[in-house]
C-alpha cells in the first residue's frame, strides 16, 4: 500500500507541526513505480505539476520550521539519521523522521496535518475522521489529547494521519486503522497521564494559575515561556520515537498486506464464450487425432488456420492490396453496394467473393465478419470448388470457379465479383488505387429493400458516414451496437425459445426491445440469426437456470 | 453602599437552560453549526483576531457564554476556527468567529476570501501586557488584506488586557497603537481604512462596552432605537436608559446622553441579580421555565436616592434604566411611557420580521418611517 503515516501535533507557538512522518520506500523496480498510487520515490514527473502550491507551502513552512522550532514541534533533531526497518520479503523500507524524504510528500503531509488539526472537525473532538481529495492524497486523521500540565487547558492537540492516494483502499482500511491507531494512542495518554498526575501532585498547576494572574510580580506575560514541551517530556518514554516508528511501519506493512487489489474484467462477452468453446472443441479433437495415428499432423494446419481465421492476423502476410477498414470497403465499393452487402452479411445470407486475389478477399472478409458475433461466422477463405451454405457464410472462390444456378438464383445469396482492370496489373500500386485495379460487381436474386433496416446498420452507415468519427472510434460503436443487439437476441431467446411464448407475446417484447418500427422485418431477421450465433455455455445455462427457477417456486 | 432591593414578579420566570445553553465545554455545540451550515452562513459575522495568546477566545467565552473571567486561564489554546452562533439565546443576530493565532489564514491554502466577504466586523485584539510591535504588523497585514476583499468591514482594535496598566500607562499604549497602526495605513496608503481603539479588560465591564460598541454598528435600527429611548427619557424624568440584549449584557443602544462607566456597570450589575434571583427562586419545581419572560421586570431602590428599573421588552431584550428617587413618584406615567416605547420596539423589529430578517444595512428605512406615537405625541423620526 502506497501511504504515509505522520504524527501532528498543534504547537502553542507555531500552529498545526508535522512531528514525525514514517513512509514506505519501494527498491527501485519498474512495475512498482509505475502503480499509481502516493508518488513513488524517484518519480519525478510528478514533482513538476505539484511545484506550484507545493512551493508555497515549502516556503510558508520552511522558513518557519527551520528558524523557529521549538521542544514542542520538534522529534528528531536535524543531525539525527532518523529510522529505517527494511521488509525482507518485499525490500521496502520504512524510513521516519521529523519531516517526510520528498519535497513532493512535504506539501501533501503538511496539508493534511493543517487540515487534521485547524480544519476538519471530529464530533467529539477526539476521534477519527476522513477527508482529502485526489489532488492532495486522502486522509484518515485521529486527533486526541496529551494531557501537560503546563499547556494551555492541560492539554496538548495532537493527530496521527494515514495519508494515501487510493481512498476506497484508505476507507476499507478505516476498522483496521481504527483498532490499530487506537492502541498507539491509548498507550500514549496512559503514560502522559501518569506524568501529569506525579506533576499535578509536586506542583498544582491550578492553584498556581490563578494566583499568579493577580500578583503583578509575574507581568509581563511570558509569551515565549516554556509553553513547548516534548511529547518525550510529557510521557518520559525515552525510546518513544523508535517505538512510534515500529508501530506506524507495522501499520504501513500490514494495511499494505491486508488487502491486495485485484483487476475484475466483468463478465465475458458472448464472443469470448464462443471462441473459448471452439478452443476446447479443437482441442478435443486434437487429442483424439493424435491418439488414432500419425496422421495428425495434417489437421493441425487446418485447425491453426481456422483459428487464424478468426483471429483474422495471418492474412497480413499476403501480398497485394487490402481493405482496411469499413469505411475502406464502403469507399472501394460505393454506398448502396456497400448497404446491400451489409445487409446480406447482417441477415446471414452467404456472401460469395470471386476474384483472383486471396489476399483482397480476406481483409474483405475480415472487416465484414466485424459485423458478426464470432458464433455467426463460418468462413472459407479461398477455396477451388463451391461450399454449400450451411457449411460457410463468407465463402472465397477463385475467379473461374462456376457457381451452381440453385445459388446464383437463390434470394439468401450475394456475389461479389472481383475482376482485374487489363490496364493496371502492376500490383505494388498500392492500396489506395483499389478502385482502379479492380472491378467489383454485385449480383444478388434479393428481391427485398435493402434500405429500411436492421436498425443496427442504420446506425453504423450514420456512424461511417461521419468522417469526423476516426475508424478507432466507428469500430468501438460497431462493438456497442453489437453488444447492445446481442443482448436482445439474449432476451429474446430466453423468451421465445426457453419460455416458448407465444406470436403475440413476442411481438410486445419486439416492440420493447426497440426491434419494431419501419425495419422490423429486418431486424427479427438479425435477431432470429444472431440467436444461432448464441454460445453453448449461455444457452445451456439459461436452459438450467430457468427450469430450475420453475421448479424451486413449486417446491 | 448597601443595595435593597425587591423583586417583583419571581412568579414564572428563569432557566436557566434557554437564556444561557452553553456549557463550556464546547463539544457539542459545534458540530451543530457544522451540520446547518446554510443559515448560519447567512449571517454576518464578527471576526476575532489577533496573535495567540492575546485573549480572542477568553472574551468570546465572557461575554458570550458568561464564563468568569479567573475561569478563561484554563482555556486551551484554540486550534481552529470556532464559529460561534448565539442568535438562538440573544438578540446579537450574529456569528462570532474565533480564530486560532497560530495558524496564517492568509496562506493560499486557505479561503480568505470567503472568510472576510460575509462579515460585519472585524475585532483586532492586541495583547497591552506585551511588547505589540509583532501584532502591529499582523493587524497592518490583516486589515489591508482585509480591506481589499471586502471595504465594508468596521475595523475595531481592542487593546486588550488593560487591567494591569496604570491609567497613564493605558493612555500612553492607545495613543502610541493609535498612532503607528495609522501611519501604517497611510503608508500603505490606505487612509480611508478606518480603525476603532478600546481598552478592553474581561476583569472590567470595558469588554462588554467595547462589544457594545461593535455591534451597535451592525444594528441597521440603531438610530430609531436611540430616538425611542430619547423621547422615552425626556417624558419620564429618567437619567439614563440601556436596551440591553440579557444574555451577553451588551447594550444595543441607550439615550444621547454620555455613558459613564459606572452607570453601566451598575446596570450590567442589575441584570446579573435579577437573572440569578429569579434563577433561583423563579423556576417552578421541576426546573422548568425561564428566568426572563414577560413578566420580568424588577425595581431597586439604592440608599444614594437613585431607583434602579428593569423591564422585559422582547425575548432577548431588557430596559434598564437609572432616575431619581422623586421621579419614581410618577411611577404610572413611567409605566405608562414604557407600555408606549414596548410597543413602539415591537414595531421597528416587526419589519425586520416581515420582512427579510434585517441582515445587514439594507432594513433601516422602514421603521424610521412610521410615525410612532409616544405618549400621546406624534411625532416624525430621524
Amino acid at each position: 500500500m502506497n501511504a504515509l503515516v505522520a504524527l501532528c501535533h498543534f504547537c502553542e507557538l507555531h500552529g498545526p507541526r508535522t512531528l514525525f512522518c514514517t513512509e514506505a520506500v519501494h527498491p527501485p523496480s519498474p512495475d512498482l513505480s509505475s502503480q499509481a498510487g502516493v508518488p513513488v520515490p524517484g518519480d519525478r514527473d510528478r514533482d513538476g505539476d505539484r511545484e506550484g502550491e507545493g512551493l508555497t507551502m515549502r516556503a510558508n513552512s520552511s522558513a518557519t520550521q527551520t528558524g523557529e522550532m521549538c521542544e514542542g514541534c520538534r522529534s528528531l533533531p536535524v543531525s539525527h539519521p532518523g529510522f529505517v526497518s527494511i521488509d525482507d520479503e518485499t525490500g521496502i523500507r520504512f524510513l521516519s523522521h521529523q519531516h517526510p524524504r520528498q519535497s513532493q510528500l512535504f506539501s501533501v503531509v503538511r496539508q493534511a496535518c493543517v487540515r487534521s488539526l485547524s480544519c476538519e472537525v471530529c464530533p467529539g473532538r477526539e476521534g477519527p475522521i476522513f477527508f482529502g481529495d485526489e489532488q492532495h492524497g486522502f486522509v484518515f486523521s485521529h486527533t486526541f489529547f496529551i494531557k501537560d500540565s503546563l499547556a494551555r487547558g492541560f492539554q496538548r492537540w495532537y493527530s496521527i494521519v494515514m495519508v494515501a492516494m487510493d481512498r476506497i483502499y484508505l476507507i476499507n482500511s478505516w476498522p483496521f486503522l481504527l483498532r490499530h491507531l487506537k492502541l498507539t494512542i491509548q498507550s500514549l495518554q496512559s503514560t502522559a497521564l501518569k506524568v501529569f498526575d506525579s506533576e499535578q501532585g509536586v506542583f498544582p498547576q491550578r492553584a498556581m494559575r490563578m494566583n499568579s494572574v493577580f500578583s503583578p510580580a509575574v507581568l509581563p506575560h511570558q509569551r515565549n515561556g516554556n509553553a513547548a514541551r516534548s511529547l518525550t517530556s510529557l510521557t518520559q518514554h525515552p525510546n518513544l520515537w523508535a517505538s512510534l516508528h515500529s508501530s506506524f511501519s507495522w501499520l504501513l506493512k500490514a494495511s499494505g498486506s491486508r488487502l491486495t487489489e485485484k483487476l475484475l474484467e466483468g463478465a465475458p462477452t458472448e464472443d469470448t464464450l464462443v471462441l473459448i468453446e471452439r478452443q476446447t472443441e479443437q482441442e478435443e479433437e486434437m487429442s483424439c487425432w493424435e491418439g488414432a495415428e500419425g496422421g495428425g499432423s495434417k489437421h493441425h494446419q487446418t485447425e491453426s488456420s481456422l483459428s487464424h481465421d478468426f483471429l483474422c492476423d495471418h492474412l497480413n502476410d499476403l501480398p497485394g492490396p487490402k481493405i482496411r477498414s469499413l469505411r475502406h470497403l464502403r469507399q472501394v465499393l460505393g454506398v448502396a453496394d456497400f448497404r446491400q452487402l451489409a445487409w446480406h452479411v447482417l441477415m446471414g445470407n452467404q456472401v460469395i467473393w470471386r476474384g483472383a486475389d486471396p489476399g483482397l478477399i480476406q481483409s474483405a472478409f475480415t472487416e465484414l465478419k466485424s459485423l458478426l458475433p464470432v458464433g455467426c461466422v463460418r468462413s472459407v477463405p479461398y477455396s477451388p470448388q463451391y461450399e454449400e451454405a450451411y457449411k460457410c457464410n463468407f465463402l472465397g472462390l477463385s475467379p473461374d470457379v462456376p457457381i451452381p444456378a440453385h445459388v446464383s438464383s437463390s434470394e439468401f445469396s450475394v456475389l461479389v465479383d472481383v475482376t482485374s482492370e487489363k490496364s493496371c496489373q502492376v500490383s505494388a500500386a498500392g492500396d489506395d488505387d483499389i478502385c482502379t485495379m479492380y472491378q467489383f460487381s454485385l449480383r444478388s436474386a434479393n428481391t427485398q429493400p435493402t434500405d429500411r433496416g436492421p436498425s443496427l446498420l442504420n446506425k453504423l452507415e450514420v456512424a461511417l458516414s461521419n468522417e469526423n468519427l476516426s475508424v478507432d472510434v466507428v469500430s468501438h460503436c460497431l462493438l456497442c451496437l453489437k453488444e447492445e443487439w446481442m443482448n436482445k437476441v439474449k432476451v429474446l431467446f430466453k423468451f421465445s425459445k426457453v419460455d416458448g411464448r407465444g406470436r403475440e407475446d413476442t411481438q410486445k417484447v419486439l416492440a420493447l426491445l426497440g426491434a419494431t418500427g419501419p425495419g422490423e422485418e429486418d431486424n427479427v431477421r438479425l435477431l432470429k440469426y444472431w440467436m444461432t450465433g448464441l454460445s453453448k455455455t449461455y444457452k445451456s445455462h439459461l436452459m438450467t437456470a430457468v427450469r430450475g427457477g420453475e421448479r424451486s417456486p413449486s417446491q | 453602599m448597601s443595595i435593597q432591593y425587591e423583586v417583583e414578579q419571581l412568579a414564572d420566570s428563569y432557566g436557566v437552560a434557554d437564556s444561557f445553553p452553553k456549557d463550556f465545554g464546547y463539544g457539542e455545540e459545534e458540530a451543530d453549526i457544522e451540520d446547518s451550515p446554510a443559515p448560519s452562513d447567512s449571517k454576518p459575522r464578527i471576526l476575532l483576531m489577533g496573535l495567540r495568546r492575546s485573549g480572542k477566545s477568553s472574551i468570546q467565552k465572557v461575554v458570550f457564554h458568561k464564563m468568569s473571567p479567573n475561569e478563561t486561564l484554563f482555556l486551551e489554546s484554540t486550534n481552529k476556527i470556532y464559529k460561534d452562533d448565539i442568535s438562538s439565546s440573544s438578540f446579537v443576530n450574529f456569528q462570532i468567529w474565533d480564530f486560532p493565532g497560530q495558524v496564517d489564514f492568509f496562506d493560499p491554502t486557505f479561503d480568505y476570501e470567503m472568510i472576510f466577504r460575509g462579515t460585519g466586523a472585524l475585532i483586532f485584539v492586541i495583547d497591552a501586557q506585551d511588547d505589540y510591535v509583532e501584532a502591529l504588523g499582523r493587524l497592518h497585514l490583516t486589515v489591508s488584506r482585509a480591506y481589499r476583499v471586502n471595504p465594508e468591514i468596521n475595523f475595531e482594535v481592542f487593546i486588550h488586557k488593560v487591567d494591569g496598566l496604570s491609567d497613564d500607562h493605558k493612555i500612553e499604549t492607545q495613543r502610541d497603537i493609535h498612532q503607528r497602526a495609522n501611519d501604517d495605513l497611510a503608508d500603505a496608503s490606505l487612509e480611508k481604512l478606518h480603525l476603532s481603539f478600546y481598552l478592553t479588560s474581561i476583569y472590567d465591564h470595558s469588554i462588554f462596552e467595547a462589544f457594545s460598541k461593535v455591534v451597535q454598528k451592525l444594528i441597521p435600527q440603531l438610530p430609531t432605537l436611540e430616538n425611542l429611548l430619547n423621547i422615552f427619557i425626556s417624558n419620564s424624568g429618567i437619567e439614563k436608559a440601556f436596551l440591553f440584549d440579557v444574555v451577553s449584557k451588551i447594550y444595543i443602544a441607550t439615550d444621547s446622553s454620555p455613558v459613564d462607566m459606572q452607570s453601566y456597570e451598575l446596570c450590567c450589575d442589575m441584570i446579573d441579580v435579577v437573572i440569578d434571583v429569579s434563577c433561583i427562586y423563579g423556576l417552578r419545581e421541576d426546573g422548568s421555565g425561564s428566568a426572563y419572560d414577560k413578566e420580568s421586570m424588577a425595581i431597586i431602590k439604592l440608599n444614594n436616592t437613585t431607583v434602579l428599573y428593569l423591564k422585559e421588552v422582547t425575548k432577548f431584550l431588557a430596559l434598564v434604566c437609572i432616575l431619581r428617587e422623586e421621579s419614581f413618584e410618577r411611577k404610572g406615567l413611567i409605566d405608562y411611557n414604557f407600555h408606549c416605547f414596548r410597543k413602539a420596539i415591537h414595531e421597528v423589529f416587526e419589519v425586520g420580521v416581515s420582512t427579510p430578517r434585517p441582515v445587514g444595512p439594507q432594513a433601516v428605512g422602514s421603521p424610521c418611517n412610521k410615525a410612532v406615537a409616544l405618549n400621546g405625541t406624534p411625532r416624525s423620526t430621524v
